[in-house]
């Protein structure tokens, strides 16, 4: 039974189902790797002591479940890793800050609330870029996560920690937040599945809030197949989350097979190998019967400008509940204003301050026309390009990222590192879902490094992306 | 370039304090920034675009409990207690904001 963490989800849960394996083994084997690699990788912000205990008692309810004939769900046992911006109660939930470094979540977020109806495993919450701002996992205060394919380069971000350790079998799944394609981005640089739900299909109920307008919930796998079993567990409308919408399960009504791909956007600064790679794929996707259009989305040259002036807006916006009057890190100074500035100085990192700071800036009388305000409109324009786009293909893809992972403190300028996220906001602008699948490997320094393929689809239609997903991986 | 002044005053209404070398490169990121997301002033928005796609979701503002309410709770009263500060009796304690005239 040796390395049963490098089983996917959907293998496990046949072998938990015929009685060959328990989900203590799992979790052992998981905690086993996570022995050996977490210190080197840094994936893991911290281990919960009682998983064990949790795969004790998914094993005692599958035994209570069967001798009642009840249903099992497919996650029952299975050790999955959470983002360090989800709240599950009695637990720290830090968002990767010094600001959150003492708090304990009172509640549990909606997807938590799921997942343990489903039974599965909580294994320890993973790093991530501070307040889920960035692209590298970087901007965590507790150091960035190395990417396993090359330990001098970075994970992506700002799941990086989940793609990690999913990538290095330090868990068989987990769960991320996008907000710029804070999934997609560490699923290309390590490896592995990353999906972007259409905005409104999972409730962000207990999800420490980045951008509102973009933030999704979205599950990091081994496979395509793993990917469509957490979305599925974790999906639907929630009176907790107002902007969920009820999306029922969808249903492949013909083979979706038309792609189109935005030419002129590939023009601009990606890597050589990337694009080979990103050709290469969709020959093999050709071959399965897909046919590959040219299409034009005028707006997207305005994508990337829309996508971080709204994103240091609702940044600025939504991190001004950090004051340490009700919790977290709290300072006194001589006067309230000095309370407020002391906790804040002594909380937030310097690309957090870096953001609100610019967001105070696009919000300000006199600028908010030139900026928001053009920002909202671009983003409006866009989403009717995308619309009416999917009137005549079923897909659009483009590599998820330009190049493969870089190298820790490379871009040390804030403006090239946001650059690097040319192709997956627009998912986030736009609210469509969006996946990345691994299409290959580049060479850097001698070390082939994994990238990815991202197929964005019309909303509420991830099914077509699963389809497609699994044609190619 | 923004002004020391300029970064300064941004950091005060956003309740910051910065260091001296923070605000020097404040100075020079946020300029840089700015130049590059302002590419967004050439946007021309179309008047036959009509409505935006966004809607306002409402509901009945219920306490938890009544039917119609959304079921879960947020924390116990305990637990929400623990996170704060500084607290006694059952409050938290905050920094005195009203003064008497003089």
């Amino acid at each position: 039974m040796a390395n049963l963490n490098q089983l996917t989800i959907t293998e496990a849960s046949k072998k938990l189902a015929a009685g060959e394996i328990t989900s203590v083994q799992l979790t052992e084997a998981c905690l086993a790797e996570i022995e050996k690699k977490n210190p080197s990788l840094n994936a893991y912000l911290e281990v919960f002591a009682d998983a064990l205990e949790q795969a004790r008692l998914a094993d005692e309810r599958r035994a209570l479940s069967l001798s009642k004939g009840l249903e099992i769900s497919p996650l029952l046992g299975i050790p999955l890793a959470i983002k360090d911006n989800i709240l599950i109660e009695g637990r720290t939930a830090s968002a990767a800050s010094k600001i959150l470094e003492n708090y304990v979540a009172t509640y549990d977020a909606t997807v938590i609330k799921k997942l343990k109806e489903a039974g599965a495993v909580f294994l320890g919450r993973t790093n991530m870029d501070e307040f889920a701002l960035g692209g590298s996992t970087e901007n965590s205060a507790y150091g960035p996560t190395k990417n396993p394919y090359d330990d001098s380069r970075v994970a992506g971000g700002t799941s990086g920690g989940s793609a990690a350790a999913v990538a290095t079998h330090m868990a068989l799944g987990a769960l991320g937040s996008d907000t710029g394609g804070s999934v997609r981005n560490p699923a290309s640089f390590c490896g592995v599945v990353g999906l972007k739900p259409t905005y409104g299909a999972v409730s962000r109920s207990g999800l420490i809030a980045a951008v509102s307008s973009f933030d999704q919930i979205g599950p990091i796998t081994k496979t395509v197949e793993d990917a469509e079993l957490i979305f599925n567990t974790i999906r639907g409308q929630d009176p907790l989350d107002s902007t969920s919408t009820e999306n029922p399960k969808s249903e492949i009504r013909n083979p979706k097979k038309k792609i189109g791909v935005p030419r002129t956007l590939l023009e601009k600064g990606v890597e050589p190998d990337v694009l080979a790679c990103f050709e290469s794929s969709l020959e093999k996707l050709k071959g399965q019967g897909c046919e590959v259009v040219d299409i034009a989305l005028p707006s997207l040259d305005y994508a990337l400008s829309a996508y971080y002036i709204i994103n240091f807006a609702e940044v600025s916006t939504n991190l001004s509940r950090f004051d340490g009057v009700r919790y977290g890190l709290s300072l006194k100074g001589e006067s309230l204003f000095d309370d407020y500035a002391s906790s804040r100085e002594a909380g937030f990192g310097s690309e957090t301050r870096r953001r609100i700071v610019l967001g105070t800036y696009v919000l300000s009388a006199g600028y908010y026309d030139a900026y928001y305000g053009k920002a909202v409109a671009a983003r409006e324009q866009l989403r009717r390009e995308y619309i009416k786009a999917f009137e005549s293909v079923d897909f659009i893809a483009t590599p998820t990222m330009p190049d493969a992972a870089l190298v820790i403190g490379e871009k040390s300028d804030p403006l090239s590192l946001y650059l690097i996220d040319i192709f997956t906001v627009t998912a986030n602008l736009t609210g469509n879902p969006a996946i990345s699948i691994p299409m290959g490997t580049v060479e850097k320094e001698g070390k082939q490094l994994p990238v990815g393929l991202q197929l964005t689809a019309a909303h509420g239609d991830e099914a077509a992306l699963f389809a497609a997903g699994k044609l190619l991986y | 370039m923004l002004s020391r002044e300029e970064v300064l005053n941004l950091a005060s209404l956003a309740r910051l304090k910065l260091g001296e070398d923070e605000v020097e490169s404040l100075q020079k990121d946020i300029s840089n920034i700015l130049e590059y997301v302002g590419q967004v002033s050439t946007v021309s928005v179309k008047s036959e675009q009509g409505p935006t796609l966004l809607k306002n979701v409402m509901r009945e503002d219920l306490p938890v409990g009544e039917a119609g309410a959304p079921a879960a709770t947020l924390g116990t009263r305990e637990d929400l207690l623990k996170a704060f500060p500084k607290q006694e009796k059952g409050y938290n304690v905050v920094r005195k904001i009203i003064q008497k005239d003089e």
